[in-house]
């Protein structure tokens, strides 16, 4: 019996987790609609924040690796596959590697990196100074105040982030096409539109929106967990990071289950 | 405006603090609680706030059931509450200023109204000077200050003070006790202290209740 209860232990955890974030997620969206609109700019104000935070900031640390990564991913390519035509592959390559697969991905781990563990910080540090509480009691409902605009900055962000990142990779592997095969610009974006299909574009968007929903609720629930000492901040930062990569990276599979197997 | 019925409060380590508690506030009654420190006076006024749950019993503010139920999502936009905390409270990322108008910002009060009430309440506690400092950079009184602006612009219908007078010097007390006293003569507000040392408040017309704790169970 001790056994079994030992085995059940962690699945009875992970379905109360799972249950957490559908009740955290289904709770800010039912507060969103009862925003009204004077509330509007105070809602924005805090989205435009972390947009500044998670999008804008991070600008530069995305198109450098982006930057880098496509520029890599070609010389690697090229080094594999010379000798067999490998410029008319550039496209093909260009989009199963980097903005099917690894533009959305690489995004969200800088994402949770920079911001997840950010946001579940500072939370967790509103939860120990009692701000939160002081939020709700003075009627400002902490669902569209502290979750709804973290949550839509962090899609607007992630969304933006992706494109850059994208643009930037195809910038990177054009620089290598050309330097090495002399491939023209024109030649090189009708590869990539080639190779590109609708059910990429659905799938990116379908990553953001999820990618960017896991990673702000996993660091809103830990964040606003903490409840009793400093110590169990960084404890919540890692759980974060540790949590929203295995979230993004399983979703990511299920999406490519779902769109291309 | 406040009913309690056989409350229960627990402290995070598990221990009982309060058994069996039963109290009502009228509208516009004032209401004095004392006891020494961790006797739960403080976890009392969070329970009828709505932010912290109780461990059995039932709340009930302004006729909406807060526990069992939602707590202080249930009293949002229907009941104005205004809770001064005994310590934080106040959002540290944002100055003294913008922590009074914040919640007047989300009430929807028009810019003019808002900016008038803010700085109203900031002269009335001699907090204008400091007033575009976050409470990190202010010292403890400010802060405790900052805490009781925020109540009084909010204007609210139900006021929580949890030890408005702890760790203030003579002059910031004088002004922090007039002021509780103007809400206590309020006909329009119901008034809920939580005071250590209650002796700054035994001229306020209050019903007084003495907290005990809860007794020990043998096993």
């Amino acid at each position: 019996m001790a056994f079994l209860a030992r085995l059940g232990a962690p699945v009875r955890g992970f379905l109360e987790f799972l249950g957490d974030q559908a009740h955290l997620v289904l709770r800010t969206l039912r507060h969103a609609l009862l925003l009204r609109l004077d509330q509007l700019a105070v809602v924005g104000g805090q989205m435009k924040l972390q947009i500044r935070f998670t999008g804008l900031d991070a600008l530069w640390l995305v198109s450098g690796t982006a930057l880098l990564l496509g520029a890599v991913t070609l010389i690697q390519a090229f080094s594999q596959l010379s000798g067999l035509g490998a410029e008319n592959y550039i496209g093909a390559l260009m989009v199963l590697i980097i903005l099917r697969e690894l533009g959305p991905l690489l995004t969200a781990v800088l994402v949770i990196g920079r911001s997840a563990t950010a946001i579940a910080a500072e939370l967790g540090a509103m939860q120990l100074n009692g701000e939160v509480d002081a939020l709700a009691a003075h009627g400002v409902n902490p669902y569209q105040y502290l979750l709804l605009p973290r949550w839509l900055g962090v899609l607007v962000s992630v969304f933006a982030l992706v494109v850059f990142f994208d643009a930037m990779a195809l910038g990177g592997g054009f620089l290598v096409a050309k330097l090495k095969y002399g491939v023209t610009f024109g030649f090189y974006m009708d590869s990539v539109r080639q190779a590109l299909s609708n059910r990429d574009f659905t799938a990116t968007l379908l990553k953001v929106a999820l990618f960017s929903g896991a990673i702000t609720f996993h660091a809103c629930h830990f964040g606003l967990r903490i409840q009793h000492s400093q110590t169990e901040i960084p404890q919540a930062v890692t759980k974060t990071v540790v949590s929203a990569l295995v979230a993004v990276f399983a979703l990511d599979g299920l999406i490519a289950a779902l769109l291309y197997f | 405006m406040i009913e309690l019925h056989d409350l229960a409060l627990d402290a995070p380590d598990g221990r009982l603090l309060v058994q069996g508690l039963g109290l009502q506030v009228p509208r516009g009654g004032n209401q004095l609680l004392t006891g020494p420190g961790g006797w739960g006076k403080s976890r009392l006024l969070k329970v009828i706030a709505g932010i912290e749950r109780p461990a059995r019993g039932t709340v009930r503010v302004g006729g909406r059931q807060l526990w069992p139920g939602d707590g202080v999502l249930s009293l949002i936009g229907q009941v104005r509450l205004g809770f001064a905390f005994a310590a934080g409270g106040l959002l540290s990322n944002l100055t003294l200023r913008e922590n009074v108008a914040l919640p007047l910002r989300f009430q929807g009060v028009p810019p003019v109204e808002l900016r008038q009430r803010t700085e109203a309440a900031l002269d009335r506690l001699g907090l204008l000077a400091v007033a575009d400092l976050r409470p990190h950079a202010v010292g403890v009184s400010a802060r405790k200050h900052g805490n009781l602006a925020r109540v009084l612009a909010l204007q609210p219908h139900l006021l929580l003070l949890d030890d408005p007078l702890e760790g203030l010097d003579a002059e910031d007390r004088a002004i922090a006790l007039e002021l509780v006293e103007g809400w206590a003569a309020d006909p329009a507000c119901t008034l809920v202290i939580a005071a250590e040392a209650p002796d700054a408040f035994t001229h306020l017309e209050a019903e007084r209740l003495q907290l005990s704790p809860a007794p020990v169970e043998s096993p």
